[in-house]
């Protein structure tokens, strides 16, 4: 058996930041593990920025970006944690620029910074359109120096917990099809989020939120997961994501009229207000039939031939690659699009979770900074900042633990689901199920939700439940089986799918990327608390927590 | 639109060659090479392995060989494949052992990408806050910065093809980005290291490296680069700057190679004795010219284009 004092499962920007900080401790044996290679993470698809209050493009404070986070939280971030990250952004940022971030810079050779929805000041720091590849590459290559372990390509399907303690995990090398025990002190679960829930989705086949499934599966709550962003631009044919910083440099939204809709519904921010409020105007427009073919028009044209090639040549290349149309000459044709899971695995500022010795980090986890919708710039950051926190409390945490025992049955018990799905001749493929799921989601639990939506969903998820009990595959060999590994992540997403449409039946309120026709008021006194989805022997428990507030006051959201 | 592939299976498991696997599937008219294949593992063989994840040319999981050219799966569409005529068929990457039908070992890749110290040496910290940098000394990494390590460069390189020593374009397009980054403490070090036990002198120019990448990195101009630099930081004890001086010393002194005096020049005495053997055989068959020659007619003015161009040797 493999023991290490600490592994990292998955690595991502969080993933990756939180080894790098955990090898600091003198000896302390560090390995990730992840199921694809660490480049390959979707955080590099991240494009438009990272948010700290540099003030390098102008006056800014850390106290304004934490007041607009709160606010874009719609007042459902934990103000404490919200406080935490604004407070450490510029440190961080300076931090990744030292070890070799590459930015754009300003005339004045600082990280340039540009505008972002939902913020005061231009405060997003980027890399023309590739942010997160720039840090994501950067952090591998402090990977590297660090002569860090990585199981590359090994694929993790248990959290293993005796006493209320996390042992380690079990995992399968897709490398040779075998299954391996990975013993450790402390474990961190920094896998991405769930994007594949949903049909249209911004987010890579590989995010179907399994670190989020496999802790649900052991036994830790899922906070606040009826929160989905749907992100305001992503292309019509394949929903992918067309960043915000085409219209942090100046896009416009048009409707079949050229109408700039966006003053209707957010009169000051415009196209800049938040990405709930973006996407359900978009929504709107479209359904009331102001679309353009089942979308409505991003116009970057008038920032000119050179802007766009400077600062959005990523954008433009997705445009002509998968859209047919280049964004000099036409406005490309956009639609909202599932994007990023505000909720996730509950973790404290230091990414604690209920169980002793299991950390949580980045989008799969739960702090709560984002609360019920969050600000573009603050996905990087959080995974950045949280990742070093985490990295360094899980450290300190198995410097400490003694390694404790783990029973034969874990790995009997996992090595037993994968035969039964290896062995069963006759059942239904994965990828019709995987497909109903993610028609149905999006049908039932998108931008708009009501009583008699969710409550469909619910059945339909039952359904594809029962389906997937009998589910099988064709590939039954041991080398690289992307075909076992394709219903696996089937699994993970059906459980999701439960906890997201339980939460979003039960919250009678609209806040943030929650919204909901047949009660479209933000409601304080009832719902400012925090859903915590349990697995229960048959579908969810939902309990609920306080939001934590320090000194900011709810008020009317308006942008 | 109805297309047929061909795709080329191998299972380590149960067979002992590769062979090429017919498909007929129905496609959009806009899909991409990764469309057809997710749908034939979905709907018709789901035995297929293959890597992908992002779909939009970021992630660089998905390089496979089409119709013998390297490419992204993902951003190939059946348009945009000019150079294919017939049926489409669908490799894995070359240069690299394959493990499953399109999955190949990809750390023969990494390693040579691990071989240049890929990382910044900082140099002395410098106050809190970040480096001062100017958009233009920016400018000059940016290319090499944009790759994503797909590997359709290592691929389908000619020199990887023939030599493992040469450590691919991607590899060495990744090391002029600390060579050109400006806070970087150790250039020399990287110059020599990249001159001498790196070979970024073995590339022959080729050019496929440019065609290939996906993601406008140019490897082979940030392979130049760093020839250049190498060149102005004084490091040519080494047979890629011998060659590269005697080259130049040849036309700007004769207009022309003298292609005997060559080797001679670039691996020194000692080493052009071993290849006697072959220069005789070479000689028999009239391929070696005579060591004297004469300058080419044109000569003086040759001379006055490097007075010009003060070349400084």
């Amino acid at each position: 058996m493999v023991t290490h004092d600490l592994i990292i499962v998955g690595a991502g920007l969080a993933g990756m930041r939180a080894a790098i900080e955990a090898i600091k401790t003198p000896d302390l044996n560090v390995a990730i593990i992840s199921k694809i290679h660490p480049v390959r993470s979707h955080s590099g698809a991240a494009q438009g920025g990272i948010n700290a209050a540099l003030g390098n493009a102008a006056e800014d404070s850390i106290e304004s970006h934490t007041f607009d986070t709160i606010k874009g939280s719609d007042y459902l971030g934990d103000q404490d944690a919200i406080e935490i990250m604004c407070q450490d952004a510029p440190g961080d940022i300076y931090e990744l620029e030292r070890m070799g971030t590459i930015f754009s810079r300003d005339k004045n050779g600082r990280i340039a910074q540009r505008p972002f929805g939902g913020a005061a000041q231009p405060r997003a720091c980027y890399a023309a359109d590739r942010t997160g590849h720039a840090i994501l590459h950067l952090l591998y290559e402090q990977l590297m120096k660090g002569g860090v372990m990585v199981y590359e390509e090994w694929h993790v399907i248990k959290l293993v917990v005796e006493d209320g303690t996390a042992r380690g995990v079990v995992a399968i090398n897709l490398l040779s099809g075998k299954l391996h025990r990975i013993r450790a002190k402390a474990v961190i679960f920094a896998t991405g989020g769930y994007g594949r829930v949903f049909h249209n989705s911004t987010n890579a086949h590989a995010n179907t939120g399994d670190g989020m499934a496999l802790a649900y599966r052991a036994g830790a709550p899922l906070m606040d997961m009826e929160f989905v962003q749907f992100h305001p631009t992503t292309l019509k044919s394949t929903g992918i994501l067309i960043s915000e910083a085409a219209r942090g440099e100046g896009g416009y939204l048009l409707n079949s009229e050229g109408e700039r809709f966006m003053k209707k519904y957010a009169p000051n921010a415009l196209e800049l207000a938040s990405r709930d409020v973006v996407s359900r105007s978009e929504q709107s427009e479209i359904e009331e039939g102001r679309g353009i073919d089942g979308c409505v028009h991003l116009d970057i044209r008038h920032l000119g031939r050179d802007k766009i090639l400077k600062l959005l040549p990523q954008i433009r290349d997705l445009s002509i690659t998968f859209e047919g149309v280049d964004p000099i000459d036409e406005p490309i044709p956009i639609r909202p699009g599932a994007h990023y899971s505000m909720g996730g695995i509950k973790a404290s500022v230091d990414g604690m979770t209920s169980i002793k010795g299991f950390f949580a980090a980045g989008e799969c986890a739960c702090v709560s900074v984002h609360g019920a919708n969050r600000l573009g710039g603050n996905s990087l950051l959080e995974a950045v900042v949280f990742g070093r926190r985490v990295g360094a409390a899980a450290a300190k945490f198995a410097e400490e633990a003694e390694l404790a025992d783990w029973s034969e049955s874990a790995l009997k018990d996992a090595a037993a689901e994968i035969a039964s799905l290896l062995n069963r001749i006759e059942g239904e493929p994965y990828p019709k199920i995987r497909q109903d799921l993610q028609k149905m989601m999006i049908q039932y639990v998108g931008v708009y939700r009501d009583r008699e939506k969710l409550e469909t969903a619910r059945v339909k998820v039952s359904e594809l439940k029962a389906r997937y009990e009998n589910v099988s595959i064709q590939d039954l060999g041991d080398v690289f089986n992307t075909d076992l590994l394709g219903a696996l992540e089937v699994g993970n997403l059906l459980d999701l799918a439960e906890a997201i449409v339980e939460g979003a039946l039960n919250r009678e309120e609209s806040r943030g990327a929650h919204s909901r026709t047949d009660f479209t008021e933000r409601d304080d006194e009832n719902w400012m608390k925090h859903t915590m989805a349990y697995k229960a022997e048959e579908g969810v428990k939902l309990d609920y927590s306080n939001v934590t507030k320090t000194k900011y006051e709810p008020t009317i959201r308006k942008y | 639109m109805r297309k047929k592939i061909l795709i080329r299976r191998f299972d380590p498991e149960t067979v002992d060659e590769s062979f090429l696997q017919a498909f007929n599937v129905d496609l959009p008219q806009n899909a991409t090479i990764l469309d057809a294949l997710i749908k034939i593992k979905e709907e018709q063989d789901g035995t297929i392995s293959f890597r992908k994840s992002c779909r939009s040319a970021i992630c660089g999981s998905c390089a496979v060989t089409v119709n013998g050219v390297a490419v992204l799966a993902c951003n190939s569409q059946f348009k945009s494949i000019s150079w294919v005529e017939g049926d489409v068929i669908i490799e894995p990457l070359g240069n690299l052992p394959v493990l499953k039908d399109l999955i190949v070992r990809f750390y023969p890749f990494w390693h040579e990408v691990e071989k240049t110290m890929p990382w910044l040496e900082p140099k002395e910290e410098i106050g809190e806050k970040e480096n001062i940098v100017s958009a233009e000394d920016v400018a000059i990494i940016d290319e090499s910065a944009n790759c994503i390590m797909c590997g359709c460069c290592f691929g389908d390189c000619t020199i990887r093809e023939t030599d493992d020593n040469f450590m691919g374009p991607a590899a060495l397009a990744k090391a002029w980005r600390f060579v050109g980054d400006t806070r970087d403490a150790i250039k020399t070090e990287r110059l020599e290291l990249l001159s001498k036990a790196c070979n970024a002198w073995d590339c022959t120019r080729c050019n496929l490296c440019i065609d290939r990448c996906p993601k406008g990195v140019r490897p082979l101009d940030q392979i130049v680069r760093i020839r250049q630099e190498a060149m102005k930081a004084g490091i040519k004890d080494n047979k890629g700057a011998r060659h590269a001086l005697a080259f130049q010393s040849d036309i700007k002194n004769h207009g022309k190679l003298n292609e005997t005096t060559m080797p001679l020049k670039t691996v020194g005495i000692i080493r052009s004795l071993g290849m006697i053997p072959m220069a005789l055989r070479m000689q028999m068959k009239g391929k070696v010219p005579f060591p004297i020659q004469k300058d080419i007619e044109g000569i003086k003015e040759v001379k006055k284009i490097y007075k010009i161009m003060e070349v400084d040797e």
